[in-house]
């Protein structure tokens, strides 16, 4: 992996053209959001609201994988946990709220249970406890029928879109999803753009250096473990709205699998990456399954292994060094805001060291959010 | 005596779960990695061996072919992907390792189908009983191959030039390089041998489980904590932690009945995260001191 140089990377200020100019960016991006279901037909909306529903379980996996540095096989298992628990309150007649409330409180407590016991290891140890969790999922979903609905899962009633609206039902599920999904983006980016992003990524770095320095390691592993499960049970509880079943599939570790490779193929630590990834992960089988089922997965390692070998920031990181080259005016190198003391601040959590740092200590809800 | 044969059948599970685990620990112990793509490796062999055998090559020349090429594939893995990774980030170099499983697992439904092959044993099809303990030809065949192998490579490892280098390398790679070991060689020499291993255990539990794409699965999640239990340096506690699972899953499954056959996985997964709460670094590994 590429940590940035410490040389080349003193805080710095980003000026206020590149401001204007990424707030435009992000500004036309989320028009295009708003609009496009007016456009498009009921498949493309399907597609474009699962990418939003994996990116958000992308996104969470990056904060235990990209920002904490460890690798999680266990995404799925909360990614099912979420949808089970949705689907269970559906049955129940309890409102969507809580059902929402369920799926992220769930998963959260899972996730903490799994995350206390596997932080007492270091490195390797940490994966293989997690991949414990969605392989006993399985077999466990089969089991308690009464809650789960068995092999068969669970299914829930389509929702429809309210009558005030004028909208289709997919392009109500689209908003409702786009919505959450954007909520949740922003809530991480500004989470990861303060002191618990600069805290996990020493925890990542230098792991000996940041307990010396008195930051609870186990601890910080112990939350962004917890905080990667509840991301994963949102992402499954808003599956449910436009798929409207859950079966013992959702669990499996070979979507985690998936989730880990897009990750890395849209680029760790990186909201764009995540999104990108999802992206991947959504519409690539839509190609390469039409011929063959299962042929995705030659090409989901195949692009795993040329971007880790070509691209090491991803397709988010290759995308962010095209630009630079041809906007570099727009960054301001001279100005630093503090001078970095250490590796401490030269890495921060985001992937951009030149912008990171001003965001987190000016304008945390500006930046990657989409 | 439905015990004794509960037992007696967990061993045989617990050898091709240990088979696995060896390969793991051989590739642990050259590169300091966990390979997650061991098993799928292994699939990729024994698909090999399926194409050999239906091509109407006798059983003992079919096997050899594939071995060697198991020792090819395992060797060019390290070269050619894994090389450019060591002694990085250990988290990047995992991933790869995931991404070889998937794109083994791709390349083998692409070039295979993802149907259901059958896979008759190597060693004939006899049934044996001993008392009212019945096992077949195979299940005698996979735990005394085992054995061999952990012999074999333990005697490797203690008591010939090549496997002494290959500790020293595992140990500090910087002094093995300087004292004018072959670091890279050592390496793929690990990695082939593991591939190896790893083959013998899947040519070993095909009949049981047919051949297909993800047949070694679940085998490599037992594999794992068998690795795990053992102590992830030491062949000899992955062989004794994996029959250990084996016999504790076998039993479980058994005679505790909210476990029954469809959560029996939950034994050895609980045995994993218990040995790794109370001695993380396993039964027989040693503990890693790092130095600040």
């Amino acid at each position: 992996m590429n940590t940035p140089d410490p040389q080349s990377s003193p805080r710095l200020r980003l000026s206020r053209r590149s401001r204007a100019t990424r707030g435009l960016l992000w500004g036309s991006l989320a028009i295009v959001l708003l609009v496009l279901p007016n456009l498009v037909d009921p498949y493309v909306d399907l597609q474009i609201t699962l990418i939003i529903v994996f990116a958000v379980a992308i996104r969470g996996l990056d904060i235990v994988t990209g920002l904490a540095g460890q690798v999680s096989l266990a995404q799925s298992a909360f990614f099912g946990i979420g949808a089970y628990a949705g689907a269970y309150c559906v049955d129940r007649d309890w409102s969507a709220p809580v059902g929402f409330v369920a799926a992220v409180v769930v998963s959260a407590l899972v996730g903490a249970a799994i995350a206390v016991p596997a932080v007492r290891l270091r490195g390797v140890a940490f994966g293989m406890v997690t991949i414990a969790l969605p392989v006993l999922a399985v077999p466990l979903a089969v089991r308690l029928r009464s809650i789960t609905g068995g092999s068969e899962g669970r299914s829930v009633p389509t929702i429809t879109a309210p009558t005030w609206t004028g909208l289709a039902d997919d392009q109500w599920h689209y908003y409702l999803v786009l919505v959450i999904g954007t909520v949740v983006f922003v809530l991480i980016h500004n989470m990861l753009n303060g002191r618990v992003g600069r805290a996990l990524t020493m925890v990542r770095t230098n792991e000996i250096l940041a307990t010396s320095l008195g930051i609870p390691v186990q601890r910080y592993k112990i939350f962004a473990f917890t905080v990667a499960a509840a991301c994963g049970g949102i992402a499954g509880w808003l599956y449910l709205i436009p798929m409207g079943f859950v079966t013992p599939d959702a669990l499996k570790f070979t979507l985690s699998i998936s989730i880990l490779l897009a990750l890395v193929i849209g680029g760790l630590r990186s909201a764009l990456g995540c999104v990108l990834g999802a992206a991947f992960y959504v519409l690539v089988p839509n190609v390469t399954d039409s011929s063959q089922p299962g042929r995705s997965l030659l090409y989901f390692g195949a692009a795993v292994l040329l971007v880790l070998i070509f691209l090491p920031d991803g397709i988010a990181g290759a995308i962010r060094s095209v630009l630079r080259q041809f906007v570099p005016a727009s960054w301001n190198g001279g100005a630093t805001s503090r001078h970095t003391n250490g590796p401490t601040d030269s890495r921060t959590a985001q992937p951009e060291p030149p912008t990171a740092s001003t965001v987190s200590t000016h304008t945390p809800t500006e930046g990657d959010a989409p | 005596m439905q015990a004794l044969q509960q037992v007696t059948d967990g061993i045989v599970a617990g050898s091709i779960y240990g088979a696995l685990a060896l390969s793991l620990v051989l590739v642990y112990r050259t590169t300091g990695l966990v390979n997650f793509a061991q098993g799928q490796m292994a699939v990729v062999s024994v698909y090999l061996a399926w194409t050999f055998l239906d091509l109407g090559m006798p059983t003992a020349v079919a096997i050899l072919l594939t071995l060697a090429a198991s020792l090819v594939i395992g060797a060019l893995t390290e070269r050619v992907l894994i090389r450019r990774f060591e002694r990085r980030d250990p988290l990047i170099a995992i991933i790869v390792t995931v991404g070889i499983l998937t794109f083994g697992n791709g390349l083998i439904v692409y070039i295979w189908g993802a149907a259901l092959k059958p896979f008759a044993s190597v060693f004939g099809g006899h049934d044996f009983a001993a008392g009212s303990v019945r096992f077949t030809a195979n299940d005698l065949g996979t735990v005394l191959v085992l054995i061999a192998v952990v012999v074999v490579l333990q005697a490797l490892f203690q008591f010939t030039r090549a496997g002494l280098a290959m500790r020293a390398v595992a140990d500090n790679p910087e002094s093995s390089a300087l004292s004018g070991l072959p670091i890279g060689r050592l390496l793929m020499a690990g990695w082939a041998l593991a591939a190896l291993v790893g083959a013998i255990a899947g040519v070993l539990i095909a009949p049981k489980v047919s051949l297909q794409p993800d047949m070694l699965d679940t085998v490599l999640v037992y594999a794992l904590a068998a690795a795990v239990v053992g102590g992830l340096d030491s062949p000899v506690g992955a062989v004794v932690a994996a029959w250990i699972l084996g016999v504790a899953q076998n039993l479980a499954g058994t005679y505790i009945s909210f476990i029954g056959n469809d959560l029996d996985i939950i034994v050895p997964l609980t045995i994993m995260v218990l040995v790794l709460l109370v001695r993380p670094q396993g039964l027989f590994g040693r503990k890693e001191v790092e130095r600040v």
